[in-house]
């Protein structure tokens, strides 16, 4: 329990260095980002927002308070999840564009994340399991050569050869033409269907390193006396593979899957620019360019707090299935 | 009597092992490439013109041309000198930093080590690209140099946490308590006995940076967020993606900047494995793909492994 409570004192602290990261990344650089930000407005559209250009300094600094002030204005901000008006989306606030775009990074990336898991750690758990045989000679190598290749180069190959010249899948945004965004049977059809060729391209990016990592820990309980139990019980030699040496095996994998979320969702960024997939990454790209500073400074802070929800929910699962972790 | 050219035993030690030596190989193609391809170019690779654009590779375009008629094997030789030169800057100046946060936290121990530990930790969970992609949109000129320090300040966490372990490791040999009893100084002790034995793990950290920081700066100039003043393969990508060129079936324009980055990190990722191999003899013998892998999942997975693998 002090373990899990260490955790999550170091999560809250995380929250706070990013949120904090966040407000000081603007008052660091050179130049006016308010200035920038309202030059995207005309008078009128800032006249129609009373408090806009206040909430702008709070969160980028320039105004007339100290920078302690700011401060506090900035958290009391941010912990309402008020991040003013988006000057790319105008008059959208903020919080709606992200509450708009999430969901599809969300649904795309959890989905095809945990499918990488899945695939990844069962074809490292058989590569191990009858190593040097075809899976290990063969399966192993090219996964690994597709994981260090840059994602984005297999996302264009991709569009280029499975999308264009195959016309096997959707190349472009996340539904049709025409279609409403909500829960209807074509747009639901339609969103599986464009969501296909970059869910092919994370788990093409992806799997290798679930493979390794599976493969080694797999080698290492497979010379243990619980493995050898399970085969003098004459138990069949799946059954030893998936329930005595996998069971076992899976606890580290799982522990780096949450980790691994934080290159991931760089990865989805890229991907996502390649697909013009209207998710959050695609947003945040956007958002920069454009010079959107208070999108991309709510959708960071919002990225990083995935990454750190997604850990801590790796943490209560390993909590639950690892009976040393809730000794020690 | 003439002496024999003197060759480090290192570079002896890596062209004998297949990995590292198929890597050097490639690595050496793309620097003779960058070196002398310009010279081959001989054109700007900025140069457009509207009548030559969109041709498929020919004799007088080898790679071909993009949307507004510049020359795609101009830009992918040319380009290689900055996508190269931000990559070994970063990795450099991540690496430094690693490797002093990793030695000072596991050599100084108690709150110094705590300190720097959260800091590691940290990094560790905010997501990399997405942080400089927010940075670089703040950054009004972006130039090398301050792209190098953006990554170089970003991507050093994994590393240290490799370092740091590796340095705890060493702190209480017998080598080094000697040291210390025989009254050396702090200084003497980390730069005399700890860091000569650490020499091929920040080797093998460079490289792995090396490999992070190209493929993360490549990403960067991708999403239009680079520095975009200079041709370089991630530009090259950008333009590419930007024009649709993918869309309207210009294969050429993204294959062969495509090709040269992912051609280079392969040789980088066979050093990787190499160097792994002949630094630590008792992994060559049976357990050779051992440390390697564990490497690549320090790379892959963000640098957090469970405790039991962590200590082995």
């Amino acid at each position: 329990m002090r373990w899990f409570l260490r955790r999550c004192l170091f999560y809250l602290f995380a929250i706070w260095v990013a949120a904090t990261l966040v407000f000081l990344l603007p008052r660091l650089m050179p130049g006016d980002p308010v200035g920038g930000v309202l030059q995207h407005l005309s008078p009128a559209q800032i006249q129609a927002n009373p408090g806009i250009v206040q909430t702008y300094q709070a969160l980028l600094g320039g105004g007339k308070g100290t920078i302690w002030q700011d401060y506090l204005k900035y958290i009391h901000r941010i912990s309402h999840f008020d991040f003013g008006v988006s000057t790319s989306n105008y008059p959208a606030p903020v919080s709606d564009v992200i509450g708009r775009t999430l969901p599809y990074s969300i649904i795309l990336v959890g989905i095809s994340f945990f499918l990488a898991f899945v695939v990844g750690t069962t074809i490292g758990m058989i590569a191990a399991w009858r190593r040097g045989k075809s899976v290990d000679t063969f399966v192993v190598p090219a996964l690994m050569s597709l994981g260090a290749f840059p994602s984005f180069f297999i996302a264009l190959l991709a569009v280029y050869f499975l999308g264009l010249k195959l016309q096997w899948f959707p190349i472009q945004h996340a539904y049709d033409n025409g279609l409403t965004p909500g829960f209807s049977w074509a747009f639901i059809s339609s969103a599986t269907r464009h969501a296909e060729l970059p869910a092919l391209v994370i788990l093409a990016a992806f799997t290798g390193g679930w493979v390794l990592n599976m493969r080694t820990v797999m080698i290492n309980t497979i010379g243990e006396d619980y493995v050898q139990v399970g085969f003098a019980k004459g138990l069949k030699d799946r059954r030893v593979m998936t329930s005595y040496a996998g069971r076992n095996a899976i606890l580290p994998p799982l522990n780096g899957f949450a980790a691994q979320f934080a290159t991931a969702v760089g990865g989805v960024v890229v991907i996502e620019f390649v697909f013009s997939y209207p998710g959050a990454g695609l947003t945040l790209q956007q958002a920069v360019l454009g010079n959107d500073y208070p999108l991309s400074q709510a959708l960071l802070l919002v990225l990083a707090l995935c990454v750190i929800g997604a850990n801590f929910l790796m943490d209560i699962l390993n909590l639950i299935l690892d009976p040393r972790v809730r000794t020690s | 009597m003439r002496r024999k050219l003197h060759i480090p035993k290192w570079v002896g030690l890596l062209l004998g092992n297949p990995k590292s030596r198929v890597g050097l190989g490639i690595l050496l193609f793309i620097l003779l490439m960058t070196a002398f391809g310009p010279f081959f170019a001989a054109k700007d690779p900025n140069a457009f013109s509207l009548l030559d654009a969109r041709q498929s590779p020919s004799f007088h375009h080898l790679f071909g041309t993009t949307d507004q008629g510049s020359d795609v094997f101009s830009q992918v030789v040319v380009g290689a000198r900055e996508s190269l030169l931000l990559g070994f800057a970063a990795a450099t100046l991540a690496t430094a930093v690693a490797t002093v946060l990793g030695v000072l936290a596991a050599y100084s121990g108690g709150i110094v080590d705590d300190a720097i530990n959260s800091i590691i930790n940290i990094f560790l969970v905010l997501p990399p690209i997405p942080l400089l992609v927010v940075v670089s949109g703040f950054l009004k000129s972006r130039g090398t140099w301050t792209m190098v320090v953006a990554l170089g300040l970003v991507l050093w966490a994994f590393e240290a946490r490799i370092l740091r372990s590796q340095a705890l490791s060493l702190r209480n040999r017998d080598f080094v308590n000697a040291a210390k009893a025989a009254g050396e100084s702090t200084r003497r002790v980390i730069f005399g006995e700890l860091m000569p034995n650490m020499i091929s793990r920040i080797a093998a950290a460079w490289v792995l940076i090396f490999y992070i920081a190209l493929l993360t700066d490549a990403g960067l100039e991708f999403l239009g967020l680079g520095s975009l003043q200079k041709p370089s393969w991630g530009v090259t990508l950008y333009w590419a993606q930007t024009n649709s060129a993918v869309l309207q079936g210009e294969w050429w324009s993204f294959v062969f900047p495509g090709a040269a980055l992912a051609l280079t990190v392969i040789g980088l990722v066979l050093l990787l494995a190499g160097i792994d191999e002949v630094s630590n003899p008792r992994l060559r013998a049976e357990k050779t793909r051992h440390s390697f892998l564990s490497r690549m999942r320090f790379a892959l997975l963000g640098g957090r492994v469970a405790p039991h693998v962590e200590a082995s």
